[in-house]
């Protein structure tokens, strides 16, 4: 259990098979240092990221999200990534616009031999979730609760 | 020339004198409420009328006459009344093929804008159309100027997007602690004509059936996204809602960002696809 | 009776809120429903009816019907908690009788819900009369009555004497008597008005009528308009269909809790009617409609003995394409001549 001064933020982080989770593979084989914060989903394609998984991660309790894909260009499906870069542009309006900081999503493109940027972006966004704090989404319930779950924890403890 | 009303009975009575199975428009009932009416033989077009109160997109009914009637036949061509705003709709739905062209006839009716001042039609406000995008035929009131066409400058988003991130998201909450989940909002877009919404899909699972304010939030946004340079403006959405939940922001916030991103704007020509659906590989966006 | 002074209401319902749950009308940004009170002072006085029935108390919208947790230490299966004995004042007798007609279904009928058994259990229900009957309203023509006693423990008229407003409290039942144990006011006998009523409203023809119209086309062309929303049947206070779910409530290291949840559904949407393999036996929004009818007017009182409307006319005023069920009552009664 964290105590209060020390507040670990939980990133959830969206890798393309073909790039940035290689990169993210070169930067492990290279014992390049970064957060444990970040959980990695790896993906076919950042075209793949639905921004859905983007929304459903922060209600479910992620302080940050990371969608990491090939450089535009590179994208081992041709265009995914063209249309990812469309939709997380508005993507992050939106959530902006609706009380999630458009800081807590981070999208970028990092390559396959790029293990070392993978190190220092994790670490940048790490740093700089943790600078915003917990996110308020999460634990946007009604005030007062409707259900309880029965063993005495209510979900908004259950997901802390 | 004869009155708004007039004219739309006309037009109805001729299409169906000439092979189209139902026109769609709005009737008034025995409470004197304004709602959609279904006319399928020129006998009953003077039940037909036209009013401020006929604020919901007809358009959204054409998705039920996609399929034919009887197996082996063309689907059946339709008429319905529209608006401004909702002709917008026919030229998405032509766009994503959900319907021919040729089988909806536009009874296109010339908007005089909104009554100034009228808090209930938001999207009016801030409307430029005063001609259907797209018609089969025009109906014009005579001699009425109506208010100057307006330009939507974002004005109240602006001013939300001044606030903190923390008081937009109790903003939201707030107004989204009364919604119902009832789908009204959705099942009044003729751009929601998914077979299974994300909010009610079992497998994968992507949020609960509870009717609590996390599940409220995620369906709001989501469609909001879903409908990112799709929504047609026509605030059938708002007008359905039971709860009078202010979703014309939340679309028209989106309306902006695809303006200034892209350019774009939803309806106005069948040939340009909604930006999310394509891709421009020489562009470089602000991440 | 009691007869009790506003002050002494309200005096009397802070009493109550201390001690137990108090539900009452309260103004939601501008929509009224029942929410949970502190005290007489968050209560919206001036309804006429609420937008949202108080149905939610005893039914809720969302409700856990097991949870599951799994850990180190051994999986168990938990009930959910012990509703909070609850007192919800300000129903109105449509609202009372919308709850005996879930009862028919949840209760008089084996097996019966045992979680909607403990939510009745633990509730006392305080009524407040209608004064006349409201634009929308047709509890006459339903067998109500808009100061009906049925399904109510305690029910409270309001009536002036002198320029002052009182409320005159008939205690109907045990509970209600437990309840009104410390209730304030004066015992005397107090003549109670007879509620406004409106005039021409239409019969309801009994079922086998319906049963004998099923398949005019009157009811593909009421069904053309609508959107198949599940507006109508979340502000019904006799509606109580629903669906049930397995989910996920929480995943942590070493603890996963599942929850078997049920939330409301609707009949008219279209998702809800369908059967394994994909198949839907009601596939268009008139079909579906047609049977939302058939369900309130036929199926129900021939299954379960009671009509599955109790006419509060809160569809009318929910429904976004203006679906009348009083207007297809009077066509119901045209057809049948």
């Amino acid at each position: 259990m964290e105590s209060r001064n020390e507040f670990e933020p939980k990133i959830v982080a969206f890798l393309c098979n073909w790039c940035s989770y290689a990169g993210a593979d070169l930067a492990g084989t290279s014992r390049m240092q970064y957060p444990q914060n970040v959980r990695i989903i790896r993906v076919p394609c950042s075209g793949r990221v639905d921004p859905l998984f983007v929304v459903k991660a922060f209600q479910d309790g992620a302080d940050g999200v990371m969608v990491l894909g090939c450089h535009p260009g590179d994208c081992h499906y041709q265009q995914g990534n063209y249309f990812a870069q469309r939709r997380y542009a508005l993507m992050h309006r939106l959530l902006e616009f609706t009380g999630i900081e458009s800081d807590r999503l981070f999208v970028e493109w990092v390559s396959a031999s790029e293990g070392k940027k993978f190190a220092q972006v994790v670490t940048n966004f790490t740093e700089k979730v943790r600078a915003l704090g917990p996110a308020a989404i999460k634990s946007a319930r009604r005030a007062q609760p409707v259900r309880e779950v029965a063993c005495g924890e209510t979900l908004q403890e259950v997901s802390a | 020339m004869s009155s708004v009303e007039q004219q739309i009975r006309d037009a109805a009575r001729q299409y169906l004198e000439n092979g189209v199975y139902c026109v769609t428009g709005y009737e008034r009932g025995p409470r004197g409420k304004v709602r959609p009416a279904f006319i399928y033989q020129a006998s009953d077009v003077d039940r037909l009328v036209w009013g401020p109160e006929c604020d919901l997109n007809l358009v959204n009914y054409v998705h039920q006459f996609k399929q034919p009637l009887r197996r082996g036949e063309p689907p059946p061509k339709v008429a319905v009344v529209v608006r401004p705003c909702d002709a917008r709709a026919i030229n998405l739905l032509v766009h994503e093929q959900q319907i021919k062209r040729e089988n909806v006839k536009a009874i296109g009716v010339a908007c005089t804008g909104a009554t100034p001042g009228d808090p209930e039609r938001q999207a009016c406000q801030v409307c430029h159309e005063r001609v259907p995008v797209t018609y089969d035929t025009l109906v014009q009131a005579e001699g009425e100027a109506g208010a100057p066409p307006a330009q939507d400058n974002y004005t109240d988003i602006v001013d939300m997007e001044n606030w903190t991130p923390r008081q937009r998201l109790d903003y939201w909450l707030k107004e989204f602690d009364r919604c119902i989940r009832c789908y009204a909002c959705r099942q009044a877009c003729p751009g929601c004509y998914c077979f299974e919404c994300v909010a009610e899909q079992v497998d994968p699972h992507w949020t609960s059936i509870a009717l609590e304010l996390p599940e409220k939030y995620f369906f709001h946004v989501m469609r909001a996204f879903h409908l990112a340079g799709r929504c047609v403006a026509c605030d059938a959405c708002e007008a359905a809602c039971p709860m009078d939940i202010p979703l014309s922001q939340l679309n028209r916030k989106l309306a902006k960002e695809v303006e200034a991103l892209f350019g774009y704007h939803t309806g106005e020509d069948p040939e340009k696809a909604p930006p999310l659906t394509t891709f421009n590989p020489a562009e470089r966006l602000p991440l | 009776m009691k007869v009790l002074t506003q002050a002494q209401l309200k005096a009397w319902l802070d009493d109550l809120a201390h001690n137990l749950t108090l539900v009452a009308p309260v103004n939601v940004q501008g929509k009224l429903e029942y929410g949970k009170v502190s005290g007489s002072g968050d209560v919206a006085w001036d309804y006429q009816r609420t937008d949202m029935s108080p149905k939610t108390w005893l039914f809720p919208a969302t409700e856990s019907v097991l949870t599951v947790r799994q850990a180190q230490d051994g999986t168990q299966i938990l009930e959910p908690p012990e509703p909070p004995p609850t007192v919800l004042f300000g129903v109105r007798p449509c609202d009372a009788r919308g709850n005996l007609a879930i009862d028919a279904l949840f209760l008089n009928k084996a097996p019966s819900d045992s979680q909607y058994a403990r939510h009745r259990e633990a509730t006392t229900l305080i009524g407040v009369a209608c004064p006349q009957m409201w634009a929308s309203c047709f509890c006459t023509v339903v067998g109500g009555a808009p100061n009906s006693t049925e399904g109510l423990d305690i029910l409270l008229t309001e009536l002036q004497e002198d320029k002052q407003t009182l409320f005159a409290a008939q205690v109907l039942t045990e509970k209600g008597q437990k309840l009104a144990a410390n209730m304030p006011g004066t015992e005397r006998e107090v003549a109670l008005p007879s509620p406004k009523l409106t005039a021409g409203l239409p019969t309801l023809r009994p079922s086998a009528e319906w049963q004998a119209r099923f398949n005019e086309v009157y009811w593909q062309r009421v069904g053309d308009r609508c959107l198949a929303c599940r507006a109508c049947t979340f502000v019904c206070p006799a509606c109580r269909c629903f669906d049930v779910r397995d989910e996920v409530a929480s995943r942590q290291p070493g603890v996963q809790v599942f929850e078997r949840l049920r939330a409301w559904d609707a009949c008219t949407s279209e998702p809800y009617r369908r059967i394994a393999g994909g198949h839907n036996p009601r596939p268009t929004p008139q079909s579906r409609l047609r049977n939302r009818f058939y369900c309130k007017f036929m199926y129900y009182p021939q299954d379960f003995g009671s009509l599955g409307c109790v006419g509060c006319g809160r569809c009318i005023d929910a429904c976004p394409v203006n679906i009348d069920i009083l207007e297809v009552i009077a066509s119901v009664e045209k057809m049948a001549g």
